[in-house]
C-alpha cells in the first residue's frame, strides 16, 4: 500500500466530529482548506490594506489577481458580470491556493478529492440555471435551442443540448479533478523510481521529478483559470441568453 | 482510488462549504473593496492623466502656432522697417549729395568773386603804388635837370605805359 502512486490521496481521519449524525472529522484536507483560507485572507487583506497609488510588493501581486479575475470577468460577462466579481475571485483564488499549496510535499491537494471539485461545479452550475430561471423566466429553457435551429430539428437538438448541459458540471469537477491527480501520480511515480533507482540511476527520475513539479505549478495555475473561464461563461450564458442583451464579445 | 471512499465525503464537503463561505465573506468584506477602489482610483488617475497630457500637448501645439505666426509676423515687419530704412538713408544720402554739391558750388562762385575783386582791388593798388613810387624815383633822378613841365610830362607818359601794361 505504501508504494501505490494513489497513496497521496488517501485521507485519515485524526480527529471524529459529529453534527447532528452529520460526519465532519477532521483530516489533512480539511486543515489544507482551512490554510488555504488563511493565507487567501491575510495576503489578499494585506494587500487591500495598503492602498498606495504605487503599489508594493504584495499590493502589486493582490491586485494582479484581482486585475486578473476582473479581466476574465469583463472578457467573458461584461460589465454585468462585475457583480459577481467576489464570488468567481474568491473560487479562482480558493482553487488556485488549494492547487499549489497541494504541490508542497507533504501536504495534500484539496482540489484532487472529486468530491470537492464536484461541489464547486455543482454550485457553480446551479447558480446558473437558478439565475438563468430568475432573469429570463421559462424562455431560459431556450438555452436548450440554439438560434436559428429550424423547427424540424428540435427533436434531435434539444436532447443533443440538454447532454451537453449536463456535460457542464461534469466536465468542470472532473477536469480540475483529473488534472489535479494525474499530476500528482505522475510525481510520485516519477518520485518512486528515482528512491528505488538508488544513486546511479535515480538522478534521472528525480530530475524529472523537479520538472514536473515546475510543470504542474503551471497546471495548477492553468487549471483554476480555466475553472474560472468557464465559471463565467457558463454564469454569462445564463446572464445573456444567446446574447439577446448586449454582450461585451 | 482513494477519492471516491465516501465515508469522508460529508465532512470535505461541509468544511470545504464552511471554508469557502468564510473565505467568500472575509474578502468580500475586507479585501477586495480596497483592492478594486485603489485600481479604480488608478485607472481613473492614469486617465486624468493621459487627459491632462493630451490638453497640454494640444494647448502647447497651439501655442507653437501662435508664436510661430507671430515670428512670422515680427521677421515680416522687420523686413519692411529694414526696407523701409534702406530707402530713407538712401534719400538722405542723395539729398545730402545734392546739397552739398549745390554748396559746393556756391561757395566756389562766392570764392571766385571774391578772388576776382581781391585781384582787381590788389591792380589797383598796385598802380597806384607804381606811380607814386616812379614819380618818387624819377623825382630823386632827374630833381635837378628837369623843369615842372618836364616833369609832368614824364609822369604822364609813364602812366599811360603802366595802364597800358595793367589793362593787358
Amino acid at each position: 500500500m505504501e508504494d501505490s502512486p494513489l497513496h497521496p490521496f488517501e485521507l485519515h481521519n485524526f480527529l471524529s466530529i459529529h453534527l447532528g449524525g452529520l460526519d465532519i472529522s477532521l483530516n489533512k484536507a480539511v486543515i489544507m482548506m482551512w490554510v488555504v483560507v488563511g493565507l487567501v485572507t491575510i495576503l489578499m487583506i494585506k494587500a487591500g490594506s495598503a492602498r498606495q497609488l504605487i503599489p508594493g510588493k504584495l499590493q502589486s501581486l493582490g491586485e494582479i489577481l484581482v486585475d486578473f479575475i476582473r479581466g476574465i470577468i469583463l472578457d467573458t460577462m461584461g460589465k454585468d458580470g462585475m457583480r459577481f466579481f467576489p464570488l468567481i475571485a474568491t473560487l479562482f483564488l480558493f482553487i488556485l491556493f488549494c492547487n499549489l499549496i497541494g504541490l508542497i510535499p507533504g501536504s495534500y491537494t484539496v482540489t484532487s478529492q472529486i468530491v470537492v471539485t464536484a461541489v464547486f461545479a455543482c454550485v457553480v452550475y446551479g447558480m446558473s440555471v437558478v439565475m438563468g430561471f430568475v432573469l429570463h423566466g421559462a424562455k431560459f429553457l431556450g438555452i436548450l435551442v440554439p438560434p436559428g435551429t429550424p423547427g424540424w430539428l428540435l427533436p434531435l437538438m434539444v436532447p443533443i443540448e440538454l447532454i451537453s448541459q449536463l456535460a457542464r458540471p461534469i466536465s468542470l469537477a472532473v477536469r480540475l479533478f483529473a488534472n489535479m491527480t494525474a499530476g500528482h501520480v505522475i510525481l510520485g511515480v516519477l518520485f518512486g523510481l528515482a528512491v528505488s533507482g538508488g544513486l546511479l540511476i535515480g538522478w534521472l527520475p528525480f530530475a524529472f521529478t523537479i520538472a514536473m513539479n515546475g510543470l504542474e505549478v503551471g497546471i495548477a495555475f492553468i487549471q483554476a483559470y480555466i475553472f474560472t473561464v468557464l465559471t463565467c461563461v457558463y454564469l454569462g450564458d445564463a446572464f445573456h441568453l444567446h446574447g439577446s442583451e448586449d454582450h461585451a464579445h | 482510488m482513494p477519492q471516491f471512499e465516501s465515508h469522508f465525503f460529508s465532512s470535505l464537503i461541509f468544511w470545504e462549504v464552511v471554508s469557502f463561505a468564510m473565505l467568500l465573506f472575509l474578502l468580500y468584506k475586507f479585501a477586495f473593496p480596497g483592492i478594486l477602489a485603489v485600481l479604480e482610483e488608478r485607472e481613473k488617475k492614469i486617465k486624468d492623466s493621459l487627459d491632462q497630457a493630451e490638453r497640454h500637448r494640444s494647448e502647447a501645439e497651439r501655442k507653437l502656432k501662435d508664436y510661430e505666426a507671430k515670428l512670422n509676423a515680427a521677421s515680416k515687419e522687420a523686413e519692411g522697417i529694414l526696407a523701409a530704412a534702406k530707402e530713407r538713408a538712401q534719400r538722405l544720402l542723395e539729398e545730402n549729395e545734392q546739397r552739398l554739391t549745390a554748396e559746393a558750388e556756391r561757395i566756389k562762385g562766392d570764392a571766385t568773386r571774391e578772388i576776382d575783386h581781391e585781384r582787381r582791388k590788389a591792380i589797383q593798388e598796385i598802380r597806384t603804388q607804381t606811380t607814386d613810387m616812379a614819380l618818387m624815383v624819377a623825382e630823386k633822378v632827374v630833381q635837378r635837370s628837369l623843369n615842372d613841365a618836364d616833369h609832368r610830362r614824364l609822369a604822364d607818359e609813364a602812366l599811360d605805359a603802366l595802364a597800358k601794361s595793367s589793362v593787358k
